[in-house]
Parts: C-alpha cells; sequence; structure tokens
C-alpha cells in the first residue's frame, strides 16, 4: 500500500469533511429512527411511503421541503443576530462529534481535557438559543429561550456532576483513558454509584436536548416552537431538527464513551475482542438512541416549576451524594 | 355502589402505587410502550389496503327509484334538510268509463346532499316504502363541494352497492310456505324482467308505438320518468281484465309485462343502459340470470335504460282505454315469461355457495360482497328456495355531475337546491385551482 504523505492540515480537513457529512445523516437517519420507533412504541406503523420501503427516505423528503421553503426574516427582528443564531446553535453540536471515539483510533482528537470540552462545547448552543429567541421579536421566542437558559442552567449541573463521578473513577479527563478504566458491567461498576450517575446523566442529558418530558421550552401546545417561532426553512431544520438530531447523536456518544464501555465488546472475552470496536460502539449506542426515542412517547411534558423543582431538589444532591460516594470509593476501595 | 366500590379501588391503587417505590410508575410506563412495540400493529394501510367494513356500515344513502312515492316523509324527517324532493301530480284518466280521473306523484328530483348529510340513518329507518338503503361505499368525496348532492340518478346508481339483507337468524321463523313461494316466484319474475322487457320491448313497442299514441292523452310531459311509478299505481293501472297466467305473480311481475314502457328513463344513459341491457338479453330466461335477490334490487335499472323508443307511450297503452294495445302486449308478454317453476331446485348448499362465491369473483365483485352473496345462496339452497342469480357489480362509472333535472318541478318545500349546473362563480373555486393551490 503506497503512504499517502498528508500533511497535519489535510488530515485535519478530512476529519472536518467527515464529521460535517456524518452530522447532518445522522440527523436525517436519527428523524426517521424517530419517526418509526416512536410509531412502533405507540401502536402505530409511521411513514411508510417516501422512498418506497417503509418510507426511508422520509426525513430526507421533510429536508428537502425545508429547503425550497421561503427563508422569512421579521420585519421587528435584529435581523443579523437573527440570522447568525442557528449557526450560534449548530456548529457547537458538530464540535461535540470531535471527541467522541468511535474505536481505539478513530477520533478527531483526543484532547487531555475531553470530558471538560464535552462538557462545555455541549452548552454553547444555549447562547445560540437566547439569541435566536431574544432577536426574533416575538413574545413566545422570549419566553421559549429564557425557559431554555434556565434548563440549561438547571440541568447542566446534573451532567457535570455525574461526568465527574466518572471522571474520577478513571482519574483523567481524556475520553480514551476513560474508557480503557472502564471494567466489565460498565455503567453498575463501581456498585450502584455508576447506575446511578448513569441515571442522572441519561435523564440530563434528555432535559438538555428539550426533549420530551423535559421540553417546556418547545412546548408547543403553549409557546409554539418557542425560541423557534420566527425560523423557516433551512434555518429552522439547523436550529431546532437538526441541533436536536445532532444533541441526541451526539449525547448519545457520550453516553456510550462514560458509561457503557465505549468501543471494548460487552463482556470481556477474548474471542470478543475480534469484532472491530467500531461495530460495540454502534451497537450501545444504538441501544442509547433507542433509550432516548423510548422515553419520548412514553411520559407526558413536566410543567415548568416541576422541572425546575426536579432539577434542583432532587438531581443535583444525588449528583452531589454520587461525587461524595466516588471519592469514597476511590479513596478507600 | 358498584360506582363507590371502583372509587375506592381506584383510590386504594393510586395510594399502592405511592407506596410502591420511588420511580416504578415510570418504569411501568416504559413497559407498557415497549410491550406495543413487540405487538403486531394493526394499522391498515388505508388506500392500499381496505378494511372488510361490516356489512350494516353507514356508506352512502342508494335510492331504489321505483319504490318512492314522493311521500316525503324521510326529507321531513332529515334533521339536516339535506333531502331535496320535487315532484309532480299527473292527472291520469279514468280506468273504466265514467270512472274518476286519477292523481299521481311522480318523482322529478331526488336529491341529498352529502356536505350536510350527518348520516343519522334516520331517513332509511322512516321510508315506509322500502326506497332507501344503506350502502358500505365511503368514497365519493369531490373536489367541489357542489358535487356532493347527488341526484336521484346517482343515488339509483348506488343500489348496486347495496348489500342483499343478512341471512336469518339460526332458529328463525321460516316465511310461509305459500309466502315463500310466492316470493321467490316474485323474485324470478322480477329477475327475468330484462329477458321479457328487452324482447316485448324490441316486438312489441313499435306496433305499440303506432296504434297506441296519445291515446288516453293525459297530461304527462313528454319525457317524464316514468320509472318513479310506484308499485302501487302500477298494481291498480294493470286493470283484472289481464289475462294473468300465472296468478301467484305479483305487481311486479304485472309491472314488467304491462309497463314494460313506464320503466324507462328519460336520459339516453347509452353506455350504461345499453351495456346492462345487453347483458341481460344474452342471459337465458329459465334461470333467470340477470335479477338479484329481492332486496339487493338493481334489477330496476338495467332494463328501464334499454332503448325502447317507444316508451313513452308505452304508458298510454298500459291504459285499459287502449284494449288493442293490451291484447298485444297479453300476447307477447308471456313468450318471453320466465318459468315460474316451484321453488326448490335443489342444490348442494356448499357448491352453491362456491359456486356463486367464483361468479361473484369472476364478475369482479369486492370479496365480501362476494361472500355475502355466496352465503345468501347458501342459506336459499339449504331451505331449499330457488335462488336467482345475483347482479353484477356497477361497471359503469358513477356520474359524479348533478344532472339537469326534468321539467318544471313543483316547489315541494325543498330550499333551493343548489342549482344543477355548477357554474363556478367568484367565491367558489374551480375543482382545478383546488389542485394547484394543494
Ligand atoms: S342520513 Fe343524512 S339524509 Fe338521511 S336523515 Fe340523516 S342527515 Fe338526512
Ligand atoms: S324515499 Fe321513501 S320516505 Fe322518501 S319520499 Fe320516497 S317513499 Fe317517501
Amino acid at each position: 500500500m503506497p503512504e499517502i504523505a498528508l500533511t497535519a492540515w489535510q488530515i485535519l480537513l478530512v476529519k472536518v469533511l467527515v464529521i460535517l457529512t456524518i452530522v447532518p445523516v445522522g440527523a436525517l437517519a436519527g428523524g426517521y429512527a424517530e419517526h418509526k420507533v416512536m410509531a412502533h412504541l405507540q401502536h402505530r406503523l409511521g411513514p411508510m411511503y417516501p422512498g418506497g420501503f417503509h418510507g426511508w427516505a422520509t426525513t430526507l423528503a421533510d429536508g428537502l421541503k425545508f429547503l425550497y421553503k421561503e427563508d422569512i426574516v421579521p420585519d421587528a427582528a435584529d435581523r443579523k443576530v437573527f440570522s447568525l443564531a442557528p449557526a450560534a446553535i449548530f456548529v457547537p453540536v458538530l464540535m461535540i462529534y470531535l471527541v467522541i471515539p468511535i474505536d481505539r483510533n478513530l477520533i478527531v482528537e483526543d484532547l487531555d481535557v475531553g470530558i471538560f470540552y464535552l462538557l462545555a462545547v455541549g452548552s454553547i448552543s444555549t447562547i445560540g438559543v437566547l439569541m435566536a429567541g431574544w432577536s426574533s421579536a416575538n413574545k413566545y421566542a422570549l419566553i421559549g429561550a429564557l425557559r431554555s437558559a434556565a434548563q440549561l442552567i438547571a440541568y447542566e449541573l446534573p451532567i457535570v456532576l455525574s461526568a465527574a463521578v466518572v471522571a474520577m473513577y478513571a482519574g483523567s479527563l481524556s475520553v480514551i483513558d476513560i474508557v480503557e478504566k472502564q471494567n466489565f458491567p460498565f455503567a453498575i461498576w463501581p456498585p450502584g454509584i455508576g447506575l446511578i450517575a448513569f441515571l442522572v446523566f441519561t435523564t440530563g442529558a434528555v432535559a438538555e436536548m428539550t426533549r420530551v418530558p423535559f421540553d417546556m421550552p418547545v412546548a408547543e401546545s403553549e409557546i409554539i416552537t418557542g425560541p423557534f417561532t420566527e425560523y423557516t426553512g433551512m434555518r429552522y431544520i439547523f436550529s431546532h431538527m437538526f441541533a436536536e438530531m445532532g444533541h441526541m447523536v451526539a449525547f448519545a456518544g457520550i453516553g456510550v464513551t462514560l458509561f457503557l464501555g465505549g468501543y471494548k465488546p460487552i463482556i470481556p472475552w477474548s474471542p470478543l475482542e475480534v469484532v472491530p470496536g467500531v461495530i460495540w460502539f454502534g451497537l450501545k449506542f444504538a441501544l442509547m438512541i433507542f433509550l432516548f426515542l423510548w422515553i419520548r412517547p412514553t411520559f407526558p411534558r413536566v410543567r415548568e416549576d416541576q422541572l425546575q423543582k426536579f432539577a434542583w431538589k432532587f438531581l443535583i444532591p444525588v449528583s452531589l451524594v454520587l461525587v461524595l460516594a466516588m471519592g469514597a470509593w476511590v479513596l478507600y476501595v | 355502589m358498584a360506582v363507590d366500590e371502583r372509587k375506592l379501588s381506584d383510590a386504594r391503587k393510586l395510594s399502592d402505587a405511592r407506596k410502591s417505590g420511588f420511580g416504578l410508575g415510570l418504569l411501568k410506563g416504559m413497559a407498557v410502550t415497549l410491550k406495543h412495540l413487540f405487538k403486531h400493529n394493526t394499522v391498515i394501510q388505508y388506500p392500499d389496503e381496505k378494511q372488510d367494513l361490516p356489512p350494516r356500515t353507514r356508506g352512502v344513502i342508494a335510492l331504489k327509484e321505483e319504490n318512492c312515492t314522493v311521500c316525503m316523509l324521510c326529507a321531513r324527517e332529515c334533521p339536516d334538510w339535506c333531502i331535496y324532493i320535487d315532484s309532480h301530480k299527473e292527472t291520469l284518466p279514468p280506468k273504466r268509463a265514467g270512472g274518476r280521473p286519477r292523481k299521481r306523484n311522480v318523482l322529478d328530483r331526488f336529491a341529498i346532499d352529502y356536505s350536510l348529510c350527518m348520516y343519522c340513518g334516520i331517513c332509511v329507518e322512516v321510508c315506509p316504502y322500502d326506497a332507501l338503503f344503506w350502502s358500505r361505499e365511503f368514497e365519493y368525496s369531490e373536489y367541489d363541494i357542489r358535487q356532493l348532492t347527488h341526484e336521484k340518478e346517482r343515488l339509483a346508481d348506488w343500489m348496486t352497492t347495496v348489500l342483499p339483507p343478512p341471512e336469518l337468524e339460526q332458529g328463525a321463523d321460516l316465511p310461509g310456505q305459500p309466502a315463500a313461494a310466492a316470493a321467490s316466484a316474485t323474485v324470478e319474475a322480477t329477475g327475468a324482467r330484462p329477458a321479457n322487457l328487452t324482447s316485448s320491448a324490441v316486438e312489441a313497442r313499435p306496433e305499440q308505438a303506432a296504434t297506441a299514441p296519445r291515446e288516453g292523452s293525459f297530461t304527462t310531459e313528454p319525457a317524464r320518468p316514468a320509472s318513479s311509478l310506484p308499485p302501487q299505481e302500477q298494481k291498480r293501472e294493470t286493470s283484472p281484465e289481464d289475462a294473468q297466467p300465472a296468478p301467484g305473480l305479483d305487481t311486479e311481475v304485472k309491472a314488467a309485462q304491462g309497463l314494460p314502457g313506464a320503466t324507462t328513463q328519460p336520459e339516453p344513459e347509452v353506455t350504461l343502459g345499453a351495456g346492462r341491457a345487453a347483458e341481460s338479453v344474452t342471459q337465458p330466461a329459465d334461470t333467470a340470470q340477470v335479477g338479484s335477490d329481492a332486496t339487493s334490487a338493481p334489477e330496476g335499472q338495467p332494463p328501464q335504460k334499454t332503448p325502447s323508443v317507444a316508451a313513452e307511450p308505452a304508458v298510454t297503452a298500459a291504459e285499459p282505454v287502449s284494449q288493442a294495445g293490451l291484447r298485444n302486449l297479453g300476447g307477447q308478454a308471456p313468450v318471453a315469461r320466465p318459468s315460474t317453476e316451484p321453488a326448490g331446485v335443489a342444490e348442494d348448499p356448499e357448491a352453491a355457495y362456491r359456486r356463486v362465491l367464483q361468479e361473484q369473483a369472476s364478475r369482479g365483485s369486492s370479496p365480501q360482497v362476494a361472500e355475502a352473496r355466496a352465503k345468501v345462496a347458501r342459506v336459499k339452497a339449504e331451505r331449499g328456495m330457488a335462488r336467482t342469480a345475483t347482479p353484477a357489480p356497477a361497471t359503469a362509472p358513477v356520474q359524479s355531475a348533478p344532472q339537469a333535472t326534468p321539467t318544471e318541478p313543483e316547489p315541494s318545500g325543498a330550499p333551493e337546491a343548489q342549482g344543477p349546473a355548477p357554474e363556478p362563480g367568484p367565491v367558489a373555486p374551480t375543482a382545478d385551482e383546488d389542485r394547484t393551490d394543494g
């Protein structure tokens, strides 16, 4: 095989291009999975016609439809901020993908501060949401944006603390190190602590994605689409659809990495090592996505005050206790 | 009491659930949705698959026009006032010299506006003369709301989709024997009517037209929808002097022979009528292939549309005044008379079932209709009743446009119904515009 000499910049370019294609494709596939899984959970069939076979092209057709829509900016809107907001929402989602290890060597950059980066970048989107809500000159958008910001602050903490639990256990912030340190009963070990941390993380992730049951910011029955009320066409799908789907895919990846043993086989048994890590990662990833999709048609939306109460009075104390427990475990076990 | 207990048990369940532990309710909910993921999905992909609708489905209302006496009960009872009936009175000359002239209602327009109808079924229930029936067809949406007013031709076309009545329940009283014989004879006779009619129409009509025109000179319009003659009237019209070879035959048979022309439609529906007529002629008369079960009854339509030029004079011919015409008829009709052989050409019920099923399948009936008819055939075979073959489904497209209603209608209390010919007004979009807007 001839050596292909690539400069660091060229490699970076290729990686970025790959991410840039993976995310929209993943979002489309995720959207389709969402349609179908939710439909079957609710005893329906979901889309059946677009594309012929079980409606596989539904989200593609949806996306194309949005492409053709007129791009409308309200008169009273703050034009510049309004048009920049979708980018501010979507680009951070792309950046999350940089540090998710799909296999031992399949990672864009193994940063030393991997988890820190993940959590930091994952929260930037909220600024975009605030921009969108504020610049739309629409009361629904503003209410939605403020709800979104409040929710982010409330649920970012449990996520950060549960990730900190994992980092303490692994003794490193690098995602590769974390995966390598995890042992067989993933997500459970150390006993109890791991499982609860996983549940806390999942709950926080669902809230961060503003998905049901924590979708007050976009609660369509009261505030239309929240911050995205005034958006149309491509801006709408980038700021809402792609961002939500991209977030879901990213959080599924983070969950697999931090709690489910990433690219490692599900059982530490040497014959299973033959199967490439990508496949293990894919399996766990699908499981994680399914969990998110499963939650959505099952639960009703919680009220705004319940949502805040749940975070501050329950999730955050629990995760603080978890941090304490993990500290004790690391010190004394 | 029961309510209280239920309330109590609900409360108990609730408190149990609260006690059962934090988050268990959430898990239960997840289990419920997960169960549904693996359950067999019962969704019916509608345009591709169709549901097997129950036989009594309220799809569309069909009008058996010749049964309607213009009694107006349906229009009055309709809660939505969406039945429009126009009629006029005709004076018929007295039957015998010195008698009293008689009056008769003739249906000019019968329309149901399905954009108003709420499918309550009151009109079907209330009709004393079995002129309205439910059909299971439900796919008659239109681009223009005005097209949802079905005029009587279209309502009559729906008759072909009306299912035969359900089988008698097991252990139900069988119809009395003489009555059964008469009934089956009627069925056969009506079944054979097409053959009868067409032959007599072909042979007898010309002279008829020549001899009998305008003899009665009563005040009928030239192109009157004469098929709206109510059966009772028909019965009265046929004078007792008519030589009736088969005493068991009742009104419909008489109507068939005595008033063949009386059942002619004014509209020259060439394709529909001619097609069906041709089909009916080819059927052997003795097996009475063309008719139907007594009530599914599209038998009225096809023959009525046979292209007999002498249609209108024939009405007069039926009047006793024109004795020559009558004798003429009397001589002609028995030739094509159906063999009213007594019921009981015994056939194995299962064989009958299968045969009818195949027969229906080859005619392109829907599976449900085919099965229903086959079941009827089986029951009839079991009870030794002669069976008339079942009608072919309507192959002709149903006209959707309201027909121009004939003749000056008497104002009959119906509000100004939608104009028969819809002109696109400034407000209402045409069908085309609708589509492009889509
Ligand atoms: S079914 Fe329709 S037409 Fe008949 S009475 Fe009810 S509303 Fe009137
Ligand atoms: S359809 Fe029945 S109820 Fe209505 S006018 Fe005719 S006979 Fe009377």
